[in-house]
């Protein structure tokens, strides 16, 4: 469960980040420069990171109105709708690598701190990664027990 | 094949995974980029699957989500539950249903603080059913009482759901925030009117507890200053031009977390708690999200919404048909499916269709959050209730759906308010010059 610590540090962070810009604005009148921009990257590390842990602890919203009608199958299903994610999760890490590259060929930059993009695309390429790895680790493991 | 024909595939093939448990986001991503590679071919469908996700995780306003989460898993720890039924039952005590109504007046105040449901009905089953159970409540009723006055708290600003839905309708947040703070505060009356209306009807489902002494009400209601405090800095902070959403999201979590500190309510391992289960939940909102936004690009080339709303405006159909079908789709879809993906789902395709027949996006917000709370206690799958269950199995399910049923009588009592009085949603927003 590293990621999902590792993303409860990151909303640590933005709590920390905001309240702070927040103190500063009101009492010396000196914002953080650039909070906006360390929000959102904070915000893409909160989510992408935490996405592999919830693979792993089978977290995910379904509608299970067929385990009463037909319980046989779904073991038979859960297992389907996991290779469909470690499908999906390849081809979303595969296009996030290529448009991250473009990010990296154009040097492209923010415009409060200069931070380059590419920092953003690290943990969003990250938390797909794992998350397949998670979906497709849980696939071959749950043996459709759990 | 026709474009309409491709969209009703799509809708088709969603609804197909997601009843073959299909996680719904994993679901909403799938058919959504087959059926945009059915329109516009595979290179462009795979260039927006990779782009969709990012460009959605580095949205700021997506960041009130995570911190008011927080807020709400910090409170539901902080033992503040406790003090709010407490201080609830102060105002109560001595009639019959007072636990009930209890119940529903701290379920109200918990979600001016709690931007979730789930998360409310989870704290009260704890605290509010062993109560009731111990004065001989019904048990069918107290479990249903917590089911309902749980679905308040996405109603009652802050809401995550608010958020949701500010983001996909291009709305403003504090103007959403402040027009459903009224039909919140009507919703915990009608709720407390209907716990009357059943005492009279039905005693013998709630006996009188005995009433408490004057000493101990005051004492009690006293401790509802976190409360008052925590409300302040998350919501009227925004109105006063302190905050930005996002700031007093983030500010107000902060203070949740000093308070239990200091009142030594919850300690570091608490802390960790409240993180990790803020940052699972987020994880799975925002996939959702990112699914639904995957879907909604398919949705808007196959220009169905355009397509409808015309046809209907064609149709010369009256307003009141259309957001009887509107209802009705809300309804039927809250039985089976969870209230951030219905939203996530419909809003692109029925916004357009109510803004025709003459209803602003902030009052249609606020109308979609109250189907919503009537699809967290409907079965087959009312997640509230499920909620409960869980953390008392001796309940049986059914007759928790029992024990809602008198709540869903008042849920409808708002909706036909709502639309006959829209003055509801708007007066609030209007006064503040929002």
């Amino acid at each position: 469960m590293l990621c999902g610590w590792a993303a409860a540090v990151a909303l640590a962070a933005m709590v920390l980040v905001t309240v702070a810009d927040v103190l500063l604005r009101a009492c010396c009148n000196r914002p953080i420069r650039g909070t906006f921009e360390l929000v959102e990257l904070l915000l893409a590390c909160t989510f992408f990171l935490a996405l592999p842990a919830a693979f792993l602890r089978d977290e995910h919203i379904v509608v299970d109105l067929i385990d009463g009608a037909a319980p046989r199958w779904v073991p038979v299903l859960k297992r389907l709708s996991l290779a469909i994610a470690v499908a999906l999760l390849a081809a979303m890490a595969w296009q996030g690598w290529i448009a991250a590259s473009d990010a990296v060929a154009f040097h492209d930059v923010t415009s409060d701190l200069a931070m380059p993009r590419l920092w953003y695309w690290i943990p969003v390429l990250a938390g797909m990664i794992g998350a397949c790895l998670a979906a497709a680790a849980m696939l071959l493991g749950a043996k459709g027990a759990k | 094949m026709s474009v309409a024909v491709i969209g009703a595939l799509g809708v088709l093939g969603l609804l197909l995974l997601i009843f073959a448990r299909v996680p719904i986001a994993v679901s909403l991503a799938v058919s959504g980029l087959c059926g945009y590679a059915a329109l516009d071919g595979w290179t462009h469908a795979l260039r927006m699957l990779g782009t969709v996700p990012f460009n959605l995780a580095s949205a700021y306003s997506l960041s009130v989500i995570p911190l008011f989460i927080l807020m709400g898993a910090v409170a539901s720890r902080a033992n503040m539950a406790r003090e709010l039924f407490d201080a609830s039952n102060a105002v109560f005590s001595g009639v019959r249903g007072a636990l009930a109504s209890a119940t529903i007046g701290a379920c109200a105040a918990f979600g001016s603080i709690c931007g979730s449901s789930i998360a409310t009905a989870a704290t009260f089953s704890k605290v509010s059913i062993p109560e009731m159970q111990r004065y001989g409540y019904d048990a069918g009723f107290a479990a249903g009482s917590v089911a309902s006055a749980g679905t308040l708290g996405i109603l009652i600003p802050p809401s995550v759901m608010l958020a949701v839905y500010s983001i996909v309708a291009e709305q403003s947040l504090p103007k959403l925030f402040a027009a459903s703070m009224v039909p919140g505060i009507v919703l915990a009356v009608l709720y407390v009117i209907t716990v009357s209306v059943t005492a009279r009807l039905r005693p013998g489902l709630m006996p009188k507890a005995p009433s408490l002494p004057l000493a101990v009400r005051v004492r009690a209601l006293a401790k509802m200053w976190k409360l008052a405090l925590l409300f302040f800095l998350a919501v009227v902070g925004i109105y006063l031009g302190w905050f930005s959403p996002t700031e007093a999201a983030g500010v107000s979590a902060f203070a949740a977390i000093l308070i239990a500190f200091a009142t030594r309510a919850m300690g570091w391992r608490g802390l960790v708690e409240a993180m990790l289960e803020s940052v699972y939940a987020t994880a799975m909102i925002f996939f959702i999200v990112v699914g639904a936004f995957i879907f909604a690009r398919f949705v808007v080339l196959t220009q169905v919404p355009n397509l409808l709303a015309q046809y209907v405006q064609g149709a010369g159909l009256a307003p009141g048909w259309i957001l009887f079908a509107v209802t009705m789709l809300y309804f039927l879809l809250g039985t089976f499916l969870d209230e951030v993906s219905t939203i996530l789902v419909t809003v692109p395709v029925t916004l357009p269709l109510i803004a025709g027949i003459g209803y602003d996006g902030i009052w249609f917000g606020i109308f979609v959050t109250v189907m919503c709370t009537i699809g967290l206690i409907s079965p087959p799958t009312g997640m509230t209730v499920f909620v409960i269950q869980a953390q008392h199995p001796e309940i049986p399910v059914a007759k928790i759906y029992l024990g809602t049923l008198p709540y869903l009588v008042a849920d409808f009592v708002l909706v036909l308010l709502l639309i006959a009085v829209p003055g509801l949603v708007s007066w609030l927003p209007a006064l503040l010059g929002i």
